[in-house]
């Protein structure tokens, strides 16, 4: 399965899977928006761009190719306002709009690829997000795969039937929509008798090392700087 | 319709962070009040069976299918304010883990449909559910589809992407058949599940002010008076939105001019950095303000 990668990725050991999610979420937002801001006919700058996240992917020890493509999943509804773009005579606008939505796709692929989910939420709700939001994304991450395959088997089996009429269709809702809210119940009883008292136990708590810090102003300085002289 | 990053320009993604992130903290916390502890598996769960009942292909005319996007379903199980967060997650993972969505353009796709969506799909169940329950279950279906397609257009539009009139028709009737698929849907699953279980459903309150009805009165002529504006004359949002947007939408992002700085490039940066700053600090105020006056 396609997202399972992902979690693989989150899980190796490299140089920027070791640093804290903090810093990571800082030098994203940082180059996303060097990114966003970068004139559209300046080519050599996004080029530049594509070599910061060129090294980040090398010492990160990923595989080129499967990022590279699991990010081109943004370029089809980019190319659509492209060519719209294309047509109203405004090439390098239109040139801009793909490189910027693939580069910035890219780099938040190397952020969750390189961050594990429960060390990024964390993260998040350090950072001062609600913390019922960072539960529920915690909560919806952990049963999307469950729930996913549920449906999946119900879609096999209700094609395997012949074609699903609307009414049909709904009732399949209704009936993932019943198995879902079952779990619900059941997990949280589950936490209960395990002592859950409304927070996730860090395994590890995060801590901020000079490392750290030295990789967050390093990232951004080189998005400034490719910003600022290319 | 989820917006990529590269597709706003700066003040718009800005200005969408600052608005949604403390309307999302208001979202949170009345939805925490709301519910009990238990809830908090429920709703990540029903973010779940919202992200894999996309599966579930309703068959809509020869050879076309449909899915549910579920803003109104939400809404209509959870309340409003939980289906906002539940809503909210759904997008924060599709941007993380499923490249779909951008992360500066977070704020502008949860207003979209996080928060305009699934208000435009609740209030016509709160407020007309006692005289006709099924026209207002489709209604919300209905509208919750067009107002973040409709915000998402103004979005862009504001952006400078241009919007040549044939097709903005065209995608506005997609998107109206689209809209209508999601009532239809929304209508069959809801009376599917209360076949099922009839307490999945909150009833709708009884009490309803009347400037609430006012309320969703104006938002309703407003919607479709901008609709028909939009239509008609596609040339005057964009001249309306992108060249002369309103000074006070800059402001919060400096500018673009911090003094003392010679490179046109660097003072951007530095503006757009500031800006993010300048959000997260909103926002702590905001939660911190909203959680005094709760508590």
């Amino acid at each position: 399965m396609r997202y399972a990668a992902i979690e693989q990725w989150s899980r190796q050991q490299s140089v920027l899977h070791r640093r804290d999610a903090r810093a990571k979420i800082g030098a994203l937002l940082a180059f996303l928006i060097a990114v966003s801001t970068t004139a559209p006919a300046s080519r050599i700058a996004f080029a530049g761009y594509a070599l910061l996240l060129a090294a980040a992917i090398a010492a990160a020890r990923l595989p080129f190719p499967a990022l590279v493509r699991r990010a081109a999943l943004v370029l089809p509804v980019a190319a659509g306002f492209a060519l719209v773009l294309w047509f109203s005579d405004e090439r390098a606008r239109a040139v801009a709009l793909l490189e910027k939505s693939f580069l910035s796709a890219v780099a938040t692929l190397l952020l969750v690829a390189t961050t594990p989910m429960p060390e990024l939420l964390r993260a998040l709700e350090i950072l001062h997000l609600p913390r019922l939001l960072v539960l529920v994304i915690h909560f919806l991450y952990r049963y999307l795969f469950v729930i996913s395959g549920q449906a999946r088997r119900m879609r096999l089996a209700a094609s395997s039937r012949g074609r699903l009429q609307f009414r049909s269709a709904a009732g399949a809702l209704a009936v993932l929509f019943a198995r879902s809210w079952e779990r619900a119940s059941g997990i949280y009883r589950a936490m209960l008798a395990r002592g859950f008292s409304g927070q996730f136990p860090a395994l590890a708590p995060p801590r901020w090392r000079a490392a750290d810090a030295a990789f967050f102003i390093a990232a951004v300085l080189a998005s400034v700087a490719v910003r600022v002289a290319l | 319709m989820h917006i990529p990053d590269g597709f706003l320009s700066a003040p718009v993604w800005g200005a969408f962070d600052v608005l949604a992130l403390p309307a999302l903290g208001i979202a949170a916390r009345r939805a925490q009040r709301g519910l009990d502890e238990r809830n908090v598996p429920l709703l990540g769960v029903m973010g779940a069976f919202v992200f894999a009942a996309q599966m579930i292909n309703f068959p809509v005319g020869p050879g076309t299918s449909g899915h549910l996007v579920g803003a109104a379903l939400l809404a209509i199980a959870l309340g409003p304010a939980a289906a906002s967060v539940v809503m909210t997650s759904i997008l924060a993972i599709q941007a993380l883990v499923f490249q779909d969505g951008g992360i500066l353009s977070l704020g502008a796709n949860i207003f979209n449909m996080a928060i305009a969506g699934v208000l435009a799909g609740y209030l016509p169940y709160r407020l007309l559910a006692h005289a006709h329950r099924a026209s207002a279950i489709f209604l919300g279906g209905v509208l919750s589809v067009l107002v973040s397609a409709a915000f998402a257009f103004a979005e862009l539009a504001a952006s400078g992407v241009p919007m040549p009139r044939r097709l903005l028709l065209l995608s506005m009737g997609f998107f109206l058949v689209g809209a209508l698929v999601e009532g239809a849907i929304t209508l069959a699953a809801v009376g599917a599940m209360e076949r099922l279980n009839p307490h999945w459903l909150r009833a709708p309150e009884q009490k309803t002010s009347p400037a609430l009805r006012w309320i969703a009165a104006a938002a309703l002529l407003l919607a479709v008076a901008g609709i028909l504006i939009a239509s008609r004359y596609p040339d005057g949002i964009e001249h309306l939105a992108a060249p002369s947007a309103p000074a006070w939408l800059h402001a919060p992002l400096a500018g673009y001019r911090v003094h003392g700085i010679e490179s046109p490039w660097l003072r951007r940066s530095l503006a757009g950095a500031a800006g993010l700053i300048l959000i997260y600090g909103a926002c702590l105020f905001a939660g911190r303000l909203i959680s005094r006056r709760s508590a």
